[in-house]
């Protein structure tokens, strides 16, 4: 495995108040890391830092080892795909949806097109491609977001707890599915969730952040059944929920 | 499919009221630009339609674009005053010998004029019928009838003014039967309508609306005090230097010549069955 | 009411007789009222959605004008064009008093906040997260902006119409700074006004009728452009 991105120091602040601060992390290529932590602990600022979507106060960001800190251009922005909780779509039909992210890329129309129907078959949601977006049920629209997401081919792939605002039959099918696409995909993921129960299911490695602070990461499973000192009482409490 | 038919309806009202301008401006390119002439005058003038017979005439002897601005006479002068008129085609005697005075006005020129007449319900409830204005004012105050007033600084408001003062009245007494329009002739008069009231109007205003309002007469005419004379004068172009000299000074040769006092003198007659304005012989 | 009939009458009479001062009049409205609205747009649309989505010391001040704007009396906005237009004044120079440039500035000048203000309270309205996906989405300033303005565009033209019928209806400071000079500066406003100050009702009437078509037209035209079937 290589290192596909990398930051140091990376520091984000609200006025004077530091919301994170990250002295070295690291996504593996092709690895699904899940962060988990509790409200506030900074999970979305912490995604956003990631998909260059806000300029931290400091910090240096490295992407295939390559320096790209001074260079947070759209161009590197465009190699990253984020699905947030809320799927906000846009006021227009599902296949337009799924296709904006290629249409601002200003792909040729006709590979819009194949990439587009593509994806609407991976997500099973071919049927509904001419349906406006502000008809469609809760687990239809996550699925319309994730797919336009995963049209871009992203080098990663940042979900912000997009599962967590739905139903558990939905939630559970969609899980598969996603998990079945990633692993088919070998898309690079950052997933964030405060649910042990999906983090389980869809990553290899575990980051715990607390209070704007990585306190662990390791492999899922070795984190949960070994937490350290500062994890240890936030990590017990949802094992003892969850058995 | 239909939102294109409604984009195409917007853009073809657009483009038909694009071509109108540019249809509009080509006699322009053919003569030479005109210069603009600013002619401020009375609502009483541009009302009584006689302005749309003589700007023609006008523009048809002289290379100016004559514009007419028709509004109280009060705000005519004030025009003058400021030089953003050329020319003034007003009634108001007192307040235009002030302006030759103050030199903001030069070459005033006796035009023609017309008559006041003091007009009332057919009921005339103040009984003032043909009585001498004088007379006629004081009954009207006395069983407090509603009388409307220009009240908005116009030659007609300045002339009732001065009437109510030569009669040593104070039009106030009246109250709330004292109604101060603060509009134009045509509108004073729809009020007094309406309100079973008197009014003073000039003759060409009110033979051009009596057509709405027959239930409204003719109470007092003729009297020595209710002449309407027009004068037309240059604004002085020494004291405002922007002032188109030239065109007021043709506008007020114009304003004085047969052909044009051939028009005025005949103008109304086909309409109202008696001419409107009168010519000093 | 056998007036009304009557106006309805001598309107229909006026359009089918192709009398050319209506038509000038009724061309010139429209010259007047679309390219008064065109500029607003044109303006208030990119300032709307600056003073919406950008954040900046005197933007709660700025929005408060502007939306004191949009209830600026005509005549006021009538007598400082006037004062500005004057030969004396300060654009004096450019002898704009008394022609229909004259008109569109004063009728931009009280349309300009309607769609200005309005458009701000749709951009307003937009979820901030929204902005972020579209952000993440890969767009550069001017797609976001583009794709905001179709988010919102229901409201956007909801600003237009509103400005145009502001326009439209507009009398006292087209009176004002126009002059209601025959074949120059009379619309079918102040040419309502002056018909009914010299008695004429009937043809008022008859020239109300025909800015109630025209601005019937064009509102209709607007809203079906609004409400057609959405698309990207």
């Amino acid at each position: 495995m290589t290192t596909l991105l990398m930051v140091k120091n990376l520091e984000v602040k609200a006025g004077k108040k530091t919301l994170l601060a990250v002295p070295l992390f690291e996504i593996q290529d092709g690895e699904v890391l899940g962060i988990m932590g509790p409200n506030g602990a900074g999970k979305s600022t912490f995604i956003k830092a990631l998909a260059l979507l806000e300029t931290p106060a400091h910090g240096a960001i490295f992407l295939k080892e390559k320096d790209i800190t001074n260079d947070l251009t759209l161009e590197m922005r465009r190699k990253f795909a984020v699905a947030m909780q809320q799927p906000l779509l846009l006021d227009t039909t599902v296949f337009n949806n799924v296709a904006v992210g290629l249409k601002l890329r200003k792909l040729p129309r006709q590979e819009v097109k194949s990439k587009v129907s593509a994806w609407l078959e991976k997500f099973q949601i071919s049927h509904l491609a001419k349906k406006q977006a502000s008809t469609l049920s809760g687990g239809e629209a996550q699925r319309v977001n994730l797919a336009r997401a995963m049209v871009v081919e992203p080098d990663i792939l940042f979900l912000d707890e997009p599962f967590s605002a739905l139903d558990f039959p939905t939630k559970a099918q969609l899980l598969k599915d996603i998990k079945s696409i990633i692993k088919q995909t070998d898309t690079t993921t950052v997933f964030v969730s405060h649910d042990l129960m999906e983090l389980r299911y869809l990553s290899d490695t575990l980051a715990i952040l607390m209070d704007g602070e990585l306190k662990q990461t390791g492999p899922t499973e070795e984190v949960l059944s070994s937490p350290n000192a500062s994890t240890a009482a936030f990590i017990n409490e949802w094992k003892s929920l969850l058995s | 499919m239909r939102m294109k038919l409604s984009l195409f309806l917007v853009f073809l009202i657009a483009f038909i009221a694009g071509c109108s301008d540019s249809t509009a401006k080509e006699p322009e390119k053919i003569t030479p630009k005109k210069t603009d002439l600013i002619l401020a005058t009375t609502t009483s003038t541009q009302d009584s339609g006689l302005l749309d017979v003589l700007r023609p005439a006008f523009e048809e002897k002289h290379n100016f674009n004559l514009k007419i601005i028709a509004v109280g006479t009060g705000q005519a002068l004030e025009m003058g005053t400021r030089g953003e008129a050329d020319v003034l085609l007003v009634h108001a005697p007192a307040a235009e010998e002030e302006l030759v005075k103050s030199g903001d006005a030069i070459n005033r020129q006796k035009v023609m004029y017309n008559d006041f007449i003091l007009i009332g319900p057919a009921g005339d409830p103040a009984q003032v019928k043909d009585l001498s204005l004088p007379e006629a004012l004081k009954k009207i105050t006395e069983i407090k009838a509603a009388f409307v007033s220009r009240g908005d600084d116009s030659g007609t408001h300045k002339k009732e003014l001065e009437l109510w003062k030569k009669t040593d009245i104070d039009p106030k007494i009246l109250g709330k039967s004292y109604i101060e329009a603060g509009q134009g002739m045509g509108a004073t008069l729809q009020i007094a309508s309406e309100k079973n009231g008197y009014t003073l109007t000039d003759r060409a205003t009110f033979l051009a609306q009596k057509k709405n309002m027959p239930e409204t007469e003719i109470m007092v005419k003729g009297d020595e005090s209710l002449l309407n004379i027009y004068h037309v004068m240059q604004v002085n172009d020494e004291k405002h230097d922007k002032v188109n000299a030239a065109g007021a000074k043709a506008f007020v040769q114009f304003m004085i010549e047969d052909d044009t006092k051939k028009i005025i003198k005949e103008f109304g007659g086909d309409k109202y069955g008696e001419p409107l304005f009168f010519l000093f012989e | 009411m056998e007036l009304l009939l009557e106006g309805l009458k001598k309107a229909i009479e006026m359009i089918l007789s192709g009398d050319p001062e209506i038509l000038e009049i009724t061309l010139l409205t429209l010259r007047v009222s679309i390219t008064a609205v065109l500029v607003s747009t044109l303006i208030g649309i990119p300032a709307g959605m600056f003073l919406g989505l950008a954040r900046f010391p005197g933007r709660k001040l700025i929005l408060a004008i502007v939306n004191i704007g949009m209830g600026l009396p005509p005549v006021v906005a009538g007598l400082w064009i006037t004062l500005f237009l004057w030969r004396s004044g300060p654009l004096g120079e450019l002898s704009w008093l008394y022609t229909p440039t004259a008109i569109i500035m004063a009728q931009i000048l009280v349309s300009l906040p309607i769609v200005t203000a309005l458009t701000s309270t749709a951009f307003q309205q937009i979820n901030p997260k929204l902005i972020l996906q579209v952000k993440a989405l890969g767009a550069t300033k001017l797609q976001l902006f583009w794709i905001l303005m179709k988010e919102v565009k229901l409201a956007i033209l909801a600003a237009v119409i509103a400005g145009f019928g502001r326009v439209i209806a507009e009398v006292g400071a087209a009176m004002m700074v126009g002059g209601n000079i025959s074949g120059e500066t009379r619309i079918l406003t102040t040419s309502i006004v002056m018909e009914v100050s010299k008695g004429n009702f009937d043809i008022a009437l008859a020239l109300s009728f025909i800015l109630m078509t025209l601005a019937f037209i064009i509102t209709f035209s607007l809203t079906y452009l609004q409400q057609r079937k959405r698309s990207l």
